[in-house]
């Protein structure tokens, strides 16, 4: 008989508890409380059942959420009685497969500061070692082919664990018990480098010094990674730069850097080159290992190449412990940009890498341990006080983020066309993939094919209805149209709204801005420049813009000058710039043949851009209103454009009064690029107090790539903040068309419910 | 003769024979066109004819590089030799609307007359009827062509196969933006003109080649919606490489308005599916023939992915999908 002080728990723990070192934390918290019973996974979560005195059960139950290993997301699901039957002592379970149950994949972990340690410990056997890993830290998402999340359900299969790492692996007080991707020199992946049509050097630390060595004489390296390769080379030498930029055909985007890691904070080298505050420290320094976009030192040795004409540069750490070495040994930073063909998605492949980078890279820094599914580098930027992800990825995808109501049957929503991100939603929960890329070309769509059919699997959830964008030419939309399954699309703008309104959980009505590109509106126009009110289901425009007409069809987004001509066309004034065979393209204009209309706010600034800065044609989006927001030296002053009724309950501000501004030749570029922001900044306030009076809402949100800007986004919510107004922007989710995706789901849940409310 | 058309050009009596002997007669003379008969005779000496039928109805009715009636010759032979026949005899309708200039339609039929002869077809059979002013677009033209097949001849999308090649016979885009370009006025001084001509020559030198698989010639919708035929056809896909040929004038004007020659029509052009051993001798061949100079190997069939694949010139690819309705713009 059982003790009368002896009682049994059945605990059930979901949340983020599998890959991340869980169950050996719950085996020694249980062995340390002296509590009998055993811990196993089951499909998403993990069930314990602890035997011994009541106080001490209670005890265990508050450790093993609030002491649980840093990476985890525990939570308490339920705890049941249990027949108390005679536990000897407390074990570690094989994984039960028998249930369903909520499902987490875990995101890939940067080399925590123990691996890197033994790493750098040259009588450690892993020293040098570039995949050390542990339970906390090394790739999750990008090498699971399955789950449960077990060895053999990720790319690590094929490696046979030697006698030594099994008995880690098997040790439930060992830092690598069930560490699925433990690995060592003797019986774990290893690095390979090839160059040209010289014999590939296959040992290990060999290929370590020739990559290095590529890199210091100036040439470019590409190097596999976590999610998939990077093009690298040395961030001081302009040559190797531009020899980047002219073999990528990528003239002047911005370049990310990544920094060696330092003593102390590990940020001491990287503040050689940039200013760091606090918060972006932080965020620099977060699990995953984001590009953060800060403020370059002048007179820095970082090539000025790296970012032309931008006062900010996107700077990382090392986050495999293959990069802490590539870093450690180089000795110095080194760019390091996504290995793709411009605009597709980062290359996985030992063989297709080769086949589609061997113009661009010297040599190749391969491994062979197999990347599954690609993750690009996530970025974040500074918006207002907030660390804000430009782009989801590596470490910080797949991204769940609850819903406020209810699917009624799983959806895959296949998000817009570029920036393309998928989110599988069933129930409340919604998840959102990594980055994909542009969707025009063949690897992007075998990359999202993948993806979609990837989370359907890997969630064990298959949808039952697709949700796409309005646009019936993008290739998100095709391919929906090509599907057995039904389809629903939902407005971009609406996606848009309901992106931030359901990651903030936003109750009541909200008054939303939705400033961007270009996405197909309700009435057939090009929006861009709305402002829509209601809430997730109900939106309705409220305010725009009056539109314009560029000429060129899509050729508009990289050539700015397109924007400046329709607006100065539009208002009776001179094109201030020479351009050959412009009378054909005016000549289109006046019989508005492939003119499509718009009130996007992203192509006024594209025509700011223009004619402040000349900038005509551009090499990648946004580029026009990236170097006129880098233009802006301080505040500048603002002007009211005027407002009225369209007669269809739409309140559209003229741009026309903008044109003298950006003209007036006898101010400096500078104070023109402040005074339009300004302009722009006090658009939204006099929009929205102008709308206040007609609607009741209860704050307003700021959504769209435009407001990415930090310095429109400032000045827009310090002047309505100052008139009373409550701003929201987002913060897990990117602000541009990598929300499309989550608001879809967001938009069509709230739709649903609705109807079923009525 | 009145300068321009009424009603009574199409009421049977004085008026219609008059213009049918002046404008039609006259300009088609030697053509095989007998006026007096309801129907003509063909001599057909093979087991095998085609027939195909058309509909012209090109705004502006004059262009550079040509007009309705050229095109209308050109158009219809042209459907007959990528089919692998050689054209023989044609029929012609001609809708045309009161008020018409009828110097115009001497013009139209006498270039018409031209290309019939260049391309050594007959016009044997002929009709006109007269539109209210109003309720039509000048003049619209309707045809049917008549040859017979080449022996052994026979090619058909069913014939294409994974690792074929793909020719095209000389810039694309021509004829869709000279059109374009007239029909709004750009009033460009230019070179552009329209690539309207005979593609059979061109047509009967494939046709030696027994790898010859499929021809066509890309009009409304150009190479690309050519290429995506093929593979709606076959379930095969289209690799299309970065050098098919367009003129610098034709993309500098597409680049200008944001179009893309591959979608533009061509009317003097002909795409060719063969088999891949014999391509290269294809191409040869094609270059010494007239209006083939600048044929090339553009593309192959391919079994990995069904759709029109795009190669760039940085090694990168799209996709050229099917024509939407009304393009919208995608990109930010």
């Amino acid at each position: 008989m059982p003790d009368e002080s002896t009682l049994g728990h059945e605990i059930e723990i979901g949340g983020r508890v599998q890959g991340v070192g869980f169950r050996p934390f719950v085996y020694g918290l249980a062995t340390e409380l002296n509590l009998k019973g055993d811990v196993c996974n089951r499909l998403g979560t993990v069930r314990v059942r602890v035997v011994g005195d009541v106080n001490v059960l209670r005890e265990f139950e508050t450790r093993v959420i609030r002491d649980a290993p840093p990476l985890s997301r525990p939570s308490l699901l339920k705890v049941d009685a249990l027949q108390n039957n005679g536990y000897a002592a407390f074990s570690i379970q094989d994984s039960d497969h028998s249930d369903e149950a909520k499902i987490f994949v875990p995101p890939d972990y940067f080399a925590c500061s123990a691996c890197l340690d033994e790493m750098h410990d040259p009588d450690n056997r892993r020293f040098r070692y570039p995949f050390i890993n542990c339970t906390q830290c090394g790739p999750r998402y990008t090498l699971i082919k399955a789950l449960p999340y077990d060895r053999v359900s990720t790319s690590m299969s094929e490696f046979p664990l030697c006698a030594q790492c099994h008995a880690e692996y098997s040790d439930p007080r060992d830092r690598r018990f069930h560490a699925e991707p433990i690995a060592c020199p003797a019986c774990g992946p290893q690095l390979r480098f090839v160059q040209g049509d010289e014999a590939a050097i296959v040992e290990t630390q060999a290929a370590l010094r020739a990559a290095v060595s590529v890199m210091q004489s100036g040439n470019i390296l590409a190097v596999k990674g976590i999610g998939g390769y990077h093009l690298m080379c040395d961030a001081r030498n302009p040559a190797a730069i531009q020899r980047l930029r002219n073999r990528k055909a990528r003239p002047d985007k911005p370049l990310a850097v990544m920094m060696p890691l330092g003593d102390g904070d590990q940020l001491v080298h990287a503040r050689q080159y940039v200013n760091l505050a606090p918060e972006q420290a932080k965020a620099i320094r977060s699990p995953a290992r984001p590009i953060v976009l800060v403020g370059r030192k002048m007179h820095s040795r970082l090539a000025p190449n790296i970012a032309p004409g931008l006062d900010e540069i996107g700077v990382f750490l090392p986050y495999s412990p293959l990069h802490a070495l590539l870093l450690g040994d180089f000795g110095g930073p080194l760019v390091a940009t996504s290995g793709n063909v411009s605009g597709e998605p980062v290359l996985t492949d030992n063989a297709e890498a080769e086949a589609r980078l061997y113009r661009i890279a010297d040599a190749f820094l391969h491994h062979d341990r197999g990347i599954v599914r690609p993750a690009d580098d996530p970025v974040l930027r500074q918006i207002g006080e907030t660390i804000r992800p430009l782009r989801q990825g590596r470490g910080t995808a797949p991204l769940e983020i609850d819903l406020p109501c209810e699917q009624a049957e799983p959806v895959l929503c296949v998000g817009g066309q570029q920036k393309t991100t998928v989110t599988l939603s069933w129930g409340r929960r919604a998840v959102v993939s990594p980055h994909i890329g542009e969707m025009t070309s063949p690897r992007s769509q075998a990359v999202f094919e993948r993806v979609a059919n990837d989370l359907q699997s890997l969630y064990g959830v298959e949808a039952k209805r697709i949700i796409c964008d309005a646009h019936p030419g993008y290739a998100t939309t095709r391919w929906a149209r090509q599907q057995p399954l039904p389809l629903e699309s939902i407005w971009h703008h609406h996606a848009h709204a309901s992106a931030l309104v359901a990651e903030l959980a936003l109750p009541g009505r909200g008054l939303v801005f939705a400033w961007d590109g270009v996405g197909l509106g309700e009435d057939g126009s090009l929006w861009g420049g709305e402002a829509l009110y209601g809430m997730p289901g109900q939106w309705r425009r409220v305010a725009s813009f009056r539109t314009f007409t560029p000429p060129g069809g899509d050729r508009v987004a990289r050539e700015p000058w397109r924007s400046a001509a329709a607006l100065c066309w539009g208002d009776n004034r001179p094109v201030p710039f020479v351009r050959e065979d412009l009378h054909i393209a005016r000549n289109a204009w006046q019989k508005n043949l492939n003119c499509p209309a718009t009130s996007a706010v992203g192509r006024l600034f594209d025509a700011a851009a223009a004619i402040i800065l000349g900038i005509q044609t551009t090499s990648f989006e946004a580029q026009g209103p990236m170097l006129l927001e880098a233009a802006c030296e301080r505040a500048g002053s603002s002007m009211h454009l005027p407002l009225s009724d369209d007669g269809h309950g739409v309140l559209r501000t003229d741009w026309a009064p903008l044109l003298p501004l950006l003209h007036n030749a006898e101010r400096s570029a500078a104070r023109r690029a402040e005074d339009f922001h300004a302009t722009m900044a006090n658009t939204v306030l006099d929009q929205a107090v102008a709308l206040r009076t007609l609607h009741a809402f209860d704050y307003v949100g700021l959504t769209g790539g435009v407001f990415q800007n930090h310095v429109l986004a400032e000045q827009v919510v310090a002047r309505l903040e100052d008139s009373g107004f409550t701003v929201h922007l987002a913060s897990l989710l990117p602000s541009n068309d990598a929300a499309i995706s989550f608001g879809q789901a967001a938009e069509w849940a709230a739709q649903q419910c609705r109807k079923r409310a009525d | 003769m009145d300068d321009r058309i009424s009603l009574a050009h199409g009421n049977g009596g004085r008026f219609m024979r008059e213009l049918i002997d002046d404008v039609f007669a006259k300009s088609l003379e030697g053509l095989g066109l007998d006026t007096d008969v309801d129907a003509a005779a063909m001599s057909l000496s093979t087991d095998e004819y085609l027939l195909t039928t058309d509909g012209f109805t090109v705004q502006p009715l004059e262009f550079p590089g040509g007009n309705i009636g050229s095109l209308a010759v050109h158009g219809t032979t042209n459907d007959l030799a990528v089919a692998g026949a050689k054209p023989l005899y044609l029929t012609l309708n001609a809708f045309i609307e009161e008020g018409f200039e009828i110097s115009v339609l001497q013009r139209i039929i006498e270039s018409l007359a031209t290309a019939a002869r260049a391309s050594d077809v007959k016009i044997i059979a002929g009709d006109t009827k007269v539109l209210r002013r109003g309720e039509g677009g000048g003049l619209y033209l309707a045809t049917t062509g008549v040859g017979i097949r080449i022996p052994g001849v026979r090619p058909s999308m069913r014939l294409i196969e994974d690792t074929d090649r793909i020719i095209v016979s000389g810039p694309v885009g021509d004829h869709g933006t000279a059109v374009m370009l007239a029909r709004e006025q750009f009033g460009l001084r230019g070179t552009l003109s329209s690539d309207a001509a005979s593609v059979y020559d061109i047509a009967s030198t494939l046709m030696q080649f027994d790898g010859l698989r499929f021809m066509r010639d890309p009009t409304r919708g150009g190479i690309a919606s050519v290429a995506n035929e093929i593979v709606r056809a076959t379930g095969l896909g289209v690799r299309l490489h970065p050098n098919i040929p367009v003129r610098q004038e034709v993309q500098s004007v597409c680049d200008m308005l944001g179009y893309d020659p591959l979608y533009l029509a061509c009317e003097g052009r002909l795409v060719a599916v063969i088999a891949a051993h014999q391509a290269d001798d294809a191409v040869e061949q094609c270059r010494t023939v007239s209006g083939g100079q600048q044929s090339v190997i553009c593309g192959r069939i391919t079994s990995s992915a069904t759709r029109v694949i795009l190669e760039t010139e940085i090694g990168g690819e799209r996709f050229l999908e099917e024509l939407e309705d009304d393009p919208l713009p995608r990109i930010c």
